[in-house]
């Protein structure tokens, strides 16, 4: 029989399951498309576009989602993702997830980790909705139930348009002023002294001097025009 | 706009907080329903998942391989299915395939022969006589799912259905071996028990299939 206990089911996670929702809801009311990709998994991630796509309540809105089904998303991603679109990752704890989204939030996508199993560290993702402890979750039916009431309850605010105004994310800080910091990916270095950086907010030629050379590919903590930190992909 | 289709909205509605109470709300009560729908179902079905497991456990022991499949959001609950049989969590890996994986041959049939065929073409090409066909609907009345179940019955395979609401079609289907119906009229709620008794079929079968009974693929 299922190893599951009793009133396991989700947890302490309804709370969490309503601000993502209502953040996705935000987002989709500004053009985003919602990326899915579940390491693994990926019919998970297939699943939950289908719902986002066709939706199985008539009259609901379709809404642009798109699965990933292969490993590297980030391959996929960088191409197509716009800043202000939302990655979904439905996975495990995996060596593979944790520097996804840290591009994906370099990139000024909103990102959630929906999962069951190890529990990933604080911060991990904007939304992290953690099932359960029990890796089992992901097989018998329990993560198909975390995504299905994230679809639902994603629906329900777009009956209350007045809280889908855009919100300004917090960044990471600067250490030295606890001023605001982005994140950005190195997408060309220009010569010895800067490079140029892709943010949330677009392509930008930021000052290298701080940090020294940096690489395409490398992420970089961004303060008033200049690389402050490469940071750990 | 469409104040008029939706005059409860609120477009001056500034503070969340109503909102999301409402929200959490509705999701613990959902998992509620889930939950107590789950454990209703594997409880009615008790005797005949005894006996689908029996079914399935002997084919496996005897060479037979799974095929598994279905539409939309169960098409992918499939995939799942053929996953957990093939690369379980704990136990020995057993043949297993979703019929929704290749693209090319869905497309292909889908375009030449119609789609309703989709299933019933790729058993006729692969499967035999030792094997199991697996089809997850929610209405239970798939067409290519019961054409699938046609193909499988003149096949000599071992027939599993999955279904919803009343078990549609397939309730009254004298080909589908198995009909394990998840009593329900929530396509949600029908996939999510889907999935519980699904991964139950999968625990039993593990138990009734200790290591070494398996011959390779």
């Amino acid at each position: 029989m299922s190893h599951r206990r009793d009133n396991e089911m989700l947890g302490d996670v309804a709370a969490n399951l309503a601000t993502c929702a209502l953040a996705i809801a935000g987002r989709f009311a500004q053009g985003a498309t919602l990326w899915c990709w579940a390491p693994g998994a990926p019919q998970h991630a297939q699943h939950v576009a289908v719902e986002f796509v066709h939706p199985v309540i008539a009259g609901t809105r379709a809404l642009p989602a798109v699965a990933l089904v292969h490993d590297d998303a980030v391959a996929t991603l960088r191409p197509m993702a716009r800043s202000g679109d939302v990655l979904l990752v439905v996975a495990q704890a995996d060596a593979l997830v944790a520097p996804t989204l840290r591009r994906a939030e370099a990139w000024g996508l909103t990102t959630v980790w929906l999962g069951a199993g190890p529990r990933p560290p604080d911060g991990a993702a904007d939304h992290v909705l953690w099932l359960s402890d029990d890796p089992v979750a992901a097989h018998d039916g329990r993560m198909v139930l975390g995504y299905h009431v994230l679809w639902e309850l994603t629906h329900v605010c777009f009956e209350h348009p007045g809280l889908l105004d855009p919100v300004t994310p917090d960044g990471p800080v600067c250490t030295t002023c606890s001023d605001e910091g982005r994140l950005g990916e190195v997408v060309g270095s220009g010569n010895d002294d800067d490079a140029t950086v892709r943010t949330a907010t677009g392509i930008e030629t930021v000052s290298t001097a701080m940090v020294g050379p940096v690489r395409s590919g490398d992420l970089v903590l961004v303060h008033a025009g200049t690389a402050i930190t490469v940071v750990d992909a | 706009m469409t104040d008029f289709l939706y005059p409860f909205i609120d477009r001056e509605e500034r503070d969340a907080g109503a909102l999301l109470s409402d929200l959490a709300r509705s999701a613990e009560a959902k998992a509620a329903t889930s939950e107590d729908l789950r454990r209703a179902t594997l409880a009615a079905l008790d005797h005949e998942l005894e006996g689908a497991a029996a079914a399935m456990a002997a084919r496996f022991a005897a060479g037979g391989r799974l095929f598994t499949f279905g539409n939309g959001g169960s098409s992918t609950d499939a995939a799942g299915v053929a996953a957990l049989f093939s690369r379980p969590p704990s136990g020995r890996p057993l043949p297993a395939r979703s019929l929704v994986a290749d693209h090319a041959v869905l497309t292909a049939l889908a375009n030449d022969v119609g789609y309703e065929l989709v299933f019933s073409r790729q058993l006729i090409s692969t499967a035999g006589p030792t094997d199991i066909a697996l089809g997850l609907s929610t209405s239970g009345s798939s067409t290519n799912l019961l054409r699938a179940f046609v193909e499988s019955r003149r096949l000599g395979l071992l027939s599993v259905g999955l279904a919803g609401y009343d078990g549609g079609t397939m309730a009254d289907s004298e080909t589908v071996d198995h009909c394990l119906v998840v009593r329900s009229d929530s396509v949600h709620r029908i996939q999510e028990v889907q999935s519980a008794v699904v991964f139950d079929l999968w625990e039993r079968v593990s138990r009734l299939l200790p290591e070494g009974d398996v011959h390779g693929q």
